[in-house]
């Protein structure tokens, strides 16, 4: 009703005044979006005229025209829309988002650009729409499957842990293959930061979580050489631009968010282990098989099994027995009457024990406005994650205040601050410790192990007479905390000294303190930190200050059909780290966990760091919005080189051709969008080492408590950038008004001049020294297609696919040698990889596995070395002696394909969204199987019920697994192709479902927006591996690290 | 006005990153490493860190110590997997435990030596006026021990084939390039020999505790005439540290209490071990004898039964006293890296900083005897009452005669008094002995090695690591045999 009086008011004020051509009529009407609010400014144009219009700030507006004339609505972000008068003196005009706008406006390289006038290659993902309900830390998780040509892999589950974001492959070996992280226009540090990775190899502290994913309007990543070598030196590996919340004009908004997140369970299976009868009989036969293979009989062999069982578990409260003396005969557990507890039939379940229900909270307020003269956004935000290891917590708050003010008519000023303190705590995810927990409960502490003492009922403090302590007891006598306080201000000016010229100059002050807490008690088991050193605490307090200044002068003018944008800038910046650490050892009391109080105390302090200058241009043009060209050079000098060697240039150029607005397509319904674009150019990766092309001494080998140095490094002086050389080709494409949208590309990028540790002759003193030698090359075509399937006024279902060809290739290495190396993951060399010219960049090096002999449960492997061997498999030397098999490439972690399936409902205020990420192809290294599913290497561990069950027996002839055996068979520890498995997968990453009040309950209770909301994490797992997760690393590695759990959230959104 | 103020805020945001040396950037942690030495306090710095380099864990600090004893048939393991069990079962090869850390962490060590020669002989060719000597003499000491030590690892013994393969010889220091072959056992001998001589007389003739002094230097030079074979020499070097009286045996009451502490009066060569600086804690090689749970410790060597039948010969021997039960409820477990049995340590705060004695005067006694005896024209007087000095530590058995004295004797001797101290295996190959070793406790039948071998089993020597060969393609064809 309201709308009809707007109406008759607007055509009462309007009309009556205007003079009405014979034969036609005046038109009044309103434009509105789809929830009814009035939009302004919106160019209402009549078919095959001249004739147009535009709303006013109601969104009014009158226009005069022929009576079946035809109006065409358009607007920027809105679904274009064509409306036969057929006679009507009033039209109300309801205009549809339209979320796969192709024209949308995107942040890029030093400015931002209109997607359909971009040359490179870049991905944007509006993240405050799209991925605010993921319940994550830090924003890369949510970006898993979005994004063709990214790969976003987070090695562990743990609260807190750091992700990696691969673009396009992988560009070096020695170097960074991380991209650059771009917020608000500065260049900033990333990855893990902290000491704890060196104190406890595989724990991380992900620096990107300082940034509340809340705050994050939108993610742009930079994939090739034209949108990305304006940042030349360091963006090789690609670019991603975070672009932080502004205030948006009109009436101020209050936001407020909370959510709770609950993680019940894994998200897959992981090594579960056999029961404990199954486990009793493989463990028996270990020991059975040790006598017999000896030459002792079944009798003898059963009894010394059995006292082995007796005289470990005993102590728990149980004693075995078997029926028969043979190998295979069933063992009977019963439980001792002598204690406090009587544990016949009970046996302790330490997942249960070491695992909880994981909590993840988040709370933002978020208050934001905009005058015509100032701009502010500003939030508040408290997240908390319990992770599922019951030790394991991170928590972050955080403010943020993004500000400008118009100084004057020409001058803006604005300044960007962010403010955050995290704390993580109770992580661990290495290998050979007691305080995994993966790892203890699914490998090392038997059910038969009680964290109480079966005669007492106390505690249990002692070693399990194994590698296993009792955690629940341990876990109290250490602790270890990383806490990261940051401070981001960044100021800004912008001055327009002509309407086509505008200066702007950022300078950003970034600085994380980072400081790491590590403790054992007197009573630990670490054996130097603990009981023999009475106690220790560590300290360590890590400062990264990172200041940049960065100045900018932008030209743009259109003259006719020409249209000209010209940058140029200058940039310096200084990187520095400082870093103290604190040590106290024998600790005077149990209660004070400090190094003040220790009777030993050990300290060190230095800064590293390094500096870089750069200057660099941009220019664009473009004719009559069809033709754009568009160059851009860079020049960097940076400290990480010497002298002769330190500045480097980078290029690039790109055309892109718009043929919609050609005259031969424009009239072509169908199409609604058509483009080709190609670039060329090219990026460096500069060393990873500060100081790499200088040979040093280092000091610190104290002797005698004297100083002591030694030489440390032999390096090449003449060290230089690595450089990649860039190629991408592409299209974009709608048609039928985007019922069908997409895009294809191609690209191919050498990364020449690879710092490679060459190694040397261990003669000269060191194993190897840097140098530039190394090429590899990343091609790949990625395809994403979308669709609005069903387009009605209440009903929409949209759909998209992303797949991402990609192959890395080894093109040259130092005088064609092969390289081999480790995965680094959390220390445990895992897996051993090769470089080798031609093959996979990341290439597995292991022995070949041949299977069983059906016939006596022997391990079978191929030589590989050329000759018969012992015996020809299937026509292939073989031998049953694992010391014969030579290591070969067996695989790749990198997959054929991968991306993700996005599908979105939505139904009045009702949306419905699935994300799929998928994987196809890959090799998954199953490290974790080299513990739990091998033939016995180690006597007194947990096995996995399916290292049981596919263990060679008469009954079991073409078995999996060989012949469990007594005699340290070393098949199953031995990396090989045993571990090795198909990584294709398909994940449920994402189910989102929400509900938006209607605006007329909302108004009623005096909300701008009332919105609860669901999502569902890791729900659905199909997988060709089987035993334990499938989303892996990007070595393609599996271990002990935490798994991913299955999370369903629940949230709430009040908008006032 | 404003325009003004925001053009100098521009400007001076500019100005901030202007200075000339912006992008030189020096580390605060190192130098570079052409300029290490310059001063005497310079070279001292750099003597203390090559000091610390052969103290690492894959040298004296451990691995090269228990060789020769896991190797040599004084040791036996409880079972596999406690780690360093390889070396006593003898299953390496290039690719598989290698101790491919002997080669690397000897080469190391021989580049921070030679850096230190070099250096000091650029300063004396430039005429400075400091007298570097000391320095020099201990790192072209060395430099020597260190080519001693590789040579025994991985070249056939001297008196086996001198001719044969030994290892590359570096006395310069080398390009990355660099892809040295190796020289001669015979040649190896000669650089060693040479270095040693120069060294001797640069070298003080006092104490200098934690470092080379002369008679660390001959000490070694007895060392490795012996194994030379030849004995004059040995006989010789020997004879002048016992004749000078700079350092004295232990009395039979002091014996024990020797390892509790630092330095004592037979201490040649010891190589210091403090908390923080070389103390490998829970890997020393004092854990690696720990009894089997003893502050969970694993229990990684215990004492042969042929070593115990051997010190057995007298219940009263004092050197049961650093001894105790193992997991087999023998007196298998050694503890002269922790001190004593008590794990008192030798004086620091953790009982693994126990320094490791390298050279100890009871060697040179046995040395001399062992070369008296087995000169030309044998001194069997000489030869047993150099043995009797150590034998007497058994007062129950009785003291050699001229007529009783043999090599065996002699041999049996070291083993007692040197147990874990880094010889039996060099003994046992120099004297082209068959070493057996004590298989029954291990629990599982070992597949590398017989139950016996002597020094024609090619795994008396080490492999090549596979990584120099892979790096150096010169040196391919100069693999040990049968690897």
């Amino acid at each position: 009703m309201k709308k009809h009086v707007l109406t008759s008011l607007c055509i009462m004020s309007c009309a009556t005044f205007q003079l009405v051509h014979a034969q036609q009529i005046s038109v009044a009407g309103k434009v509105t979006d789809q929830n009814g609010e009035a939009l302004a400014g919106i160019t209402i144009a009549i078919k095959g005229t001249s004739n147009s219009t535009s709303s006013n700030e109601n969104g009014l507006f009158t226009i005069n025209a022929d009576p079946n004339a035809t109006l065409i609505i358009t607007a920027m972000g809105y679904q274009k829309q064509e409306i036969n008068l057929a006679g009507r003196k009033t039209v109300n005009i309801s205009l549809t988002v339209d979320n796969q706008s192709i024209d949308e406006v995107m942040v890029v390289a030093y400015g931002t650009v209109k997607k359909s006038a971009y040359t490179g290659s870049a991905a944007n993902i509006n993240y405050s729409e799209e991925e605010k309900d993921i319940p994550v830390t830090s924003f890369e998780q949510a970006l898993v499957g979005k994004i063709p040509g990214v790969q976003i892999n987070t090695t562990s589950g743990q609260a807190g842990a750091t992700s990696t974001i691969r673009v396009r492959g992988i560009g070096s070996m020695n170097a960074s293959n991380e991209p650059l992280y771009v917020v608000d226009g500065v260049p900033v540090i990333s990855g893990n930061v902290g000491q704890m990775n060196a104190q406890l190899a595989g724990t991380t502290n992900n620096i990107m979580s300082t940034i509340n994913p809340s705050d994050i309007e939108s993610i742009t990543v930079l994939k090739d050489a034209a949108a990305s070598s304006l940042y030349g030196s360091r963006a090789a590996n690609g670019v991603v631009i975070i672009t932080t919340k502004t205030g948006k004009s009109g009436k101020p908004k209050i936001d407020f968010r909370t959510s709770l997140g609950l993680t019940p369970t894994w998200a897959t299976d992981n090594y579960k282990p056999g029961n404990v009868q199954e486990q009793s009989q493989y463990y028996y036969q270990i020991f059975h098989d040790l006598q017999t293979s000896a030459g002792l009989s079944n009798a003898e062999a059963n009894k010394f099994a059995i006292d082995r069982m007796n005289s470990r578990f005993g102590m728990h409260g149980y004693e075995f027995s078997s029926d028969g003396t043979g190998r295979f005969d069933k063992i009977n557990i019963k439980g001792k009457t002598d204690g406090v507890e009587n544990r016949d039939g009970k046996y302790f379940d330490w997942n249960d024990a070491l695992f909880r229900t994981g909590q993840f909270q988040t709370n933002d307020l978020a208050v934001s406005g905009a005058t015509e003269a100032t701009k502010y956004y500003s939030s508040l935000s408290y997240t908390t994650d319990k992770g599922r290891a019951y030790t394991n917590e991170y928590s972050r708050i955080g403010g943020r205040l993004n500000f400008s003010q118009k100084l004057h008519e020409k001058v803006e000023f604005a300044a960007n601050i962010n403010i955050t303190h995290n704390d993580k705590q109770g992580f661990n995810d290495t290998r050979n410790t007691g305080t995994n927990y993966n790892y203890l409960a699914n490998n090392l502490l038997f059910p038969f192990y009680w964290p109480t003492d079966y005669k007492t009922g106390e505690e249990y403090t002692d070693r399990y007479n194994s590698l296993g302590y009792n955690p629940l007891y341990y876990d109290k006598q250490w602790e270890n905390d990383s806490k990261t306080f940051r401070v981001v201000a960044a100021p800004s000016l912008t001055v327009k000294f002509l309407p086509e010229l505008t200066g702007k100059t950022i300078f950003s002050f970034d600085n994380s303190e980072v400081k790491d807490h590590l403790y054992y008690s007197a009573l630990h088991y670490h054996t130097t930190y603990g009981e023999p050193a009475n106690g220790t605490v560590f300290e360590y307090a890590t400062n990264h200050r990172k200041l940049l200044s960065s100045t900018t002068l932008n030209y743009n003018k259109t003259f006719g059909d020409h249209s000209i944008d010209v940058l140029g800038g200058f940039e310096a910046e200084k990187n520095e780290t400082n870093y103290q650490y604190a040590s106290g050892s024998n600790l005077p009391s149990s209660a004070l966990h400090t190094v003040a109080t220790a009777g030993v105390k050990d300290a060190s302090a230095y800064m590293w760091g390094n500096n870089m200058l750069s200057v660099f241009s941009k220019a664009e043009y473009n004719y009559a919005n069809t033709y754009f060209l568009s160059g851009s050079f860079r020049r960097d000098g940076s400290s990480r080189f010497g002298p002769d060697t330190r500045w480097g240039n980078f290029w690039s150029i790109s055309g892109a051709w718009n043929l919609k607005n050609e005259d031969f397509l424009s009239q072509v319904d169908f199409v609604d969008q058509l483009k080709v674009k190609a670039s060329y150019g090219t990026n460096g990766t500069l060393a990873g080492a500060d100081y790499g092309w200088r040979s040093l001494a280092a000091y610190g080998y104290n002797y005698m408590d004297q100083p002591g140095g030694a030489i440390t490094t032999l390096a090449d002086k003449n060290l230089k950038w690595e450089r990649s050389y860039s190629f991408n080709v592409g299209t974009e494409f709608a048609f039928l008004q985007n019922r069908l949208y997409g895009s294809v590309e191609y690209f191919s990028r050498d990364s020449k001049d690879l710092l490679q540790d060459v190694n040397i002759s261990f003669v000269t003193g060191f194993s190897s020294t840097l140098k530039n030698v190394g090429l590899i090359n990343n091609k790949g075509i990625e395809i994403s297609l979308g669709g609005d399937i069903i387009k009605k006024e209440n009903f929409r279902w949209s759909a998209n696919v992303n797949t991402s060809f990609l192959k890395s290739k080894v093109v040259k290495l130092s005088e064609g040698k092969d390289i081999t190396w480790w995965d680094p993951t959390g220390g445990d060399s895992r897996v051993q990889f090769i470089y080798r010219e031609g093959a996979d960049v990341f290439s597995y090096y292991v022995a070949e596995w041949a299977g069983v002999d059906p016939s006596n449960g022997n391990p079978i492997w191929y030589t590989n070395d050329g000759t018969e061997g012992d015996f020809l498999h299937n026509g292939r030397g073989a031998s049953n002696s694992v010391a014969d098999a030579k290591q070969i490439i067996a695989g790749s972690p990198t997959p054929k394909a991968y991306g993700g399936i996005n599908t979105d409902f939505e139904y009045k205020g009702i949306s419905l969204g699935f994300n799929f990420n998928y994987k196809i192809g890959g090799k998954i290294f199953d490290h974790g199987s080299r513990d739990v599913a091998e033939d016995g290497y180690y006597w007194e561990r947990i096995r996995s019920y399916y290292a049981i069950q596919e263990s060679w027996s008469p009954d079991n002839p073409n078995s999996l697994y060989p012949r469990v055996s007594g005699n340290d068979p070393e098949d199953g520890i031995t990396r090989s192709t045993r571990h090795l498995y198909d990584a294709s997968f398909i994940r449920l990453k994402n189910v989102n479902l929400s509900y938006r009040l209607p605006d007329a309950v909302t108004s009623k209770l005096r909300l701008n927006n009332l919105r609860v909301f669901f999502n569902g994490t890791n729900l659905l797992t199909a997988s060709k591996f089987k035993w334990a997760d499938p989303e892996v690393n990007q070595y393609g590695t599996r271990g002990w690290e935490t798994p991913y759990g299955k999370t369903y959230t629940f949230g709430l959104e009040i908008g006032l | 006005m404003k325009k003004k103020s925001i053009f100098i805020i521009a400007l001076a945001s500019l100005t901030l990153f202007s200075c000339k040396d912006f992008l030189d950037v020096q580390p605060t942690n190192s130098t570079e490493s052409s300029v290490t030495i310059q001063t005497l306090a310079d070279a001292k710095v750099m003597t203390n860190g090559l000091m610390r380099n052969i103290a690492g864990l894959s040298y004296y600090g451990r691995n090269f110590m228990l060789y020769a004893d896991a190797k040599g048939g004084d040791l036996t393991i409880a079972s596999q997997g406690r780690g360093l069990d390889a070396l006593y079962v003898f299953n390496h090869s290039a690719n598989n435990n290698s101790y491919s850390g002997f080669w690397s962490e000897g080469y190391n060590a021989l580049l921070q030596a030679n850096n230190l020669i070099k250096s000091i002989e650029k300063l004396e060719s430039e005429g400075t006026n400091l007298d570097f000597s000391p320095y020099k003499g201990q790192a072209l000491t060395l430099r020597a021990l260190i080519h001693f030590d590789l040579v025994r690892l991985y070249g056939k013994t001297y008196t086996d084939d001198p001719n044969s393969l030994g290892v590359p010889i570096v006395t310069e220091l080398l390009e990355p390039s660099a892809q040295p072959t190796r020289s001669s056992v015979k040649e190896v001998y000669e650089q060693i020999m040479s270095d040693l001589t120069q060294a001797e007389a640069l070298l003080a003739k006092e104490k200098t505790p934690g470092y080379i002094n002369y008679y660390a230097n001959k000490a070694i030079q007895a060392r490795v005439y012996l194994t030379m074979a030849d004995y004059n020499k040995a006989l010789a070097a020997a004879q002048e540290i016992i004749n000078d009286d700079l350092y004295s045996l232990y009395s039979n009451t002091e014996w024990v209490g020797s390892w509790a502490k630092e330095f004592g009066n037979e201490s040649i060569f010891e190589i210091a071990l403090n908390k923080d600086q070389g103390d490998l804690g829970a890997s020393s090689l004092g854990f690696y004898y720990l009894k089997s749970g003893d502050t969970k410790a694993l229990g990684n060597f215990i004492a042969s039964d042929y070593f115990l039948t051997r010190l057995g010969q007298d219940e009263k021997d004092v050197r049961w006293g650093i001894y105790t039960t193992d997991e087999l409820d023998r007196q298998g477990a050694c503890y002269k890296y922790v001190g004593s049995v008590d794990k008192s340590g030798d004086g620091k705060e953790t009982f693994t900083a126990v320094n490791i004695k390298v050279i100890r005067l009871s060697e040179i006694y046995l040395i001399a005897a062992e070369a008296a005896l087995k000169k030309s024209g044998p001194d069997k007087v000489a030869a047993s009452n150099y043995l009797n000095q150590i034998r007497k530590r058994s007062p129950s058995l009785a003291l050699s005669t001229a007529a009783s004295v043999n090599e065996n004797m002699i041999l049996d001797e070291k083993s007692k008094e040197l147990y874990a101290e880094g010889h039996r295996f060099w003994d046992m190959i120099r004297t082209n002995k068959t070493i057996t070793f004590n298989d029954e406790h291990v629990g599982v039948s070992l597949s590398n090695r017989e139950k016996s071998i002597d020094r024609t089993f090619y795994k008396t020597i080490l492999p090549i690591p596979i990584e120099e060969i892979n790096a150096n393609p010169a040196i391919k064809d100069q693999q040990n045999p049968s690897y």
